[in-house]
């Protein structure tokens, strides 16, 4: 299994287009590194998504991109700013970190308040981030009234309050139904065209591949790939299922695809052969399986999700089936 | 900047339950202190309470707040180290210092409100409780012509400063507790428990000449303009508490800009 290492200096945009980019970003707890020379380069106006399995280090590094976690070394730059002074670009800058945290006692607009005057945000700026999350009219209840739906839409509300030209969303669909999710996919969009760059981590690689346009892989605090989704899908070469009428006929079957110089991987379990779609359609193996007098029962492509590269980019053996993806990639 | 962080703090702290909670609770604590002390007092002096004839005189409006200095403190303290702690254990603090990324300036503005919030509570207390008090001095006889001359004025301004000073000292010691233990709860147990277990039955009773070194001791020494007690002056009070005080507050400081923000 390959595990591509991307940098910034394999073509990447210069740093003038970039909203984020990082230069061998490390942090140690102790003996354990979380995070090992991470190069990030996230294009302005983009949306990323920063998936990676459970202990990756996206937490950790989001905490660094914010000031909260001081790296052991390596460098970056956000919006122009130096990593090492986060004063010089926070105030450009909206989070979402983990779960949302606020006052319980405080109402949704007290606690956007607090936030607001400390950031010297015109209280002015409360009002339109709670029209844009929905919450204006459960704006005056108190915070621990609300569900976690709610939770989660002041914490985009609060994020959203210094009019940021980065949006840095750790994990905002979590906890949400199935039409928070989606309303929270269209919100994101929204942002992307308003021309916020959005960095939203997610243990959903599904959801990423619906919103971002934009994809970083991190698994055990290294950088597995980053690049454009667009680009991650064109690497994604769909497969040729063919099943034999006859499930005796599969050992067959693939013995001749094998001779006709096709990559084959039979499965006896469920009696189909898989074979890659470079270079061979449908029609050639329905073909050559006639012309070897089996006749074929099924015949489709299978083409892989985000999902299926991410584990043949991290090495993961067994790709998840949709529905099993929640706890598994963190 | 500071004053950002300082409204911003505001905006927590002026929140009703809080706000009522605190300056009734240090009203009703110091009027009854009062109502102790007039109700007991002996009309000749002993059993360590002051006489009806003590609260005649210019001072004698301040007995019972002074009296209750301890417990304005410990509150002040308690609700010093919940503030503080409490940014650690919900979380906010990430929101905070994403707003706010120069940290000493965060905690210096936040510092000064609860300081602020403090002292205004204890004002207020202090309002009740002399209004307490002049009842109190009807219905025992005690006469209070001498409370409003310059030296009762005089007096009374100056009990009440050094009660100020001793509460800004408690609740600045409440902060550091509660930065360094990151949790309300344990800030609070560690810091009654020094204050009231530890310092008042512990250490000066097995070590008393330990007690002019130790901070609550001190706070209490600036608050009751001396200690008779223990024999410790008020200057001396004075400067160990701002040792105490000045050391922690470095200490919190260099902490807080320094610590990683996980929680």
């Amino acid at each position: 299994m390959t595990v591509t290492q991307v940098t910034r200096r394999t073509g990447e945009p210069p740093s003038s287009v970039l909203a984020v980019s990082t230069d061998g970003l490390t942090k140690r707890f102790g003996d354990r590194t979380v995070v090992d020379g991470v190069n990030l380069a996230i294009p302005r106006g983009s949306v990323c998504g920063f998936v990676g399995p459970n202990g990756a280090g996206k937490t950790t590094t989001i905490r660094m991109l914010l000031g909260l976690i001081r790296p052991s070394s390596g460098g970056g730059s956000i919006l122009g700013g130096s990593l090492t002074d986060p004063a010089s670009y926070l105030h450009k800058v909206g989070a979402l970190i983990e779960s949302p945290a606020f006052y319980p006692q405080l109402s949704g607009r007290d606690n956007l308040k607090a936030l607001a005057r400390l950031g010297r945000i015109p209280t002015s700026a409360i009002d339109p981030a709670l029209g844009r999350t929905g919450m204006t009219d459960r704006a005056g209840d108190k915070y621990r009234s609300y569900s976690l739906g709610m939770k989660q839409r002041l914490g985009i509300a609060a994020a959203l309050l210094p009019s940021p030209e980065l949006l840095i969303l750790d994990e905002p669909t979590n906890g949400l139904d199935p039409g928070g999710i989606v309303e929270m996919r269209g919100l994101i969009r929204s942002f992307a065209d308003d021309g916020i760059t959005v960095l939203v981590s997610s243990h959903l690689i599904s959801e990423i591949e619906q919103v971002c346009d934009h994809v970083v892989m991190i698994r055990g605090g290294r950088l597995v790939h980053q690049g454009p989704v667009a680009e991650l899908a064109a690497r994604q070469r769909p497969d040729i299922v063919v099943a034999p009428e006859h499930a005796t006929d599969l050992g067959q079957l693939a013995q001749i695809l094998e001779v006709a110089g096709l990559s084959v991987a039979a499965s006896p379990a469920d009696g189909t052969a898989t074979v890659p779609a470079s270079g061979v359609s449908a029609a050639d193996l329905n073909r050559l399986a006639m012309r070897g007098g089996i006749t074929l029962r099924q015949i489709s492509e299978r083409t892989h999700s985000l999902e299926d590269v991410f584990f043949q980019l991290t090495g993961t053996d067994t790709a998840m089936s949709p529905g099993q993806e929640m706890g598994a990639i963190r | 900047m500071i004053g950002a962080s300082y409204l911003s703090e505001w905006v927590k702290l002026k929140r009703k339950t809080l706000l009522l909670s605190t300056f009734l609770g240090l009203a009703a604590a110091s009027s009854l202190f009062v109502v102790l002390i007039f109700s007991n007092a002996p009309a000749h002096g002993g059993g360590g309470l002051p006489s009806l004839q003590q609260l005649a005189r210019p001072n004698g409006l301040v007995f019972g707040l002074t009296r209750a200095t301890f417990l304005l403190g410990v509150v002040a303290f308690g609700t010093a180290a919940a503030q503080t702690a409490s940014e650690y254990s919900l979380g906010t603090l990430r929101q905070l210092l994403v707003r706010q990324p120069r940290r000493i300036t965060l905690l210096a503005g936040k510092m000064l409100a609860v300081m602020t919030f403090m002292v205004l509570a204890t004002a207020f207390a202090a309002v009740v409780a002399f209004i307490v008090a002049n009842v109190m001095a009807q219905t025992r006889g005690v006469s209070t012509s001498a409370w409003f001359t310059s030296t009762g004025f005089g007096d009374l301004l100056n009990a009440l400063g050094n009660i100020e000073l001793a509460v800004i000292g408690y609740t600045i010691l409440g902060l550091v507790i509660g930065q360094f233990l990151r949790s309300a709860v344990a800030a609070v147990i560690v810091g009654f428990a020094w204050l009231l277990v530890i310092e008042q039955f512990i250490l000066t009773r097995i070590i008393p000449s330990a007690a002019p070194w130790l901070p609550g001791i001190s706070l209490s020494t600036i608050a009751g303009g001396g200690n008779s007690d223990f024999g410790i002056s008020y200057s001396h009070g004075l400067v160990v508490a701002v040792i105490y005080i000045v050391v922690a507050t470095v200490a919190a400081s260099i902490t807080f800009a320094r610590r990683d923000v996980t929680a």
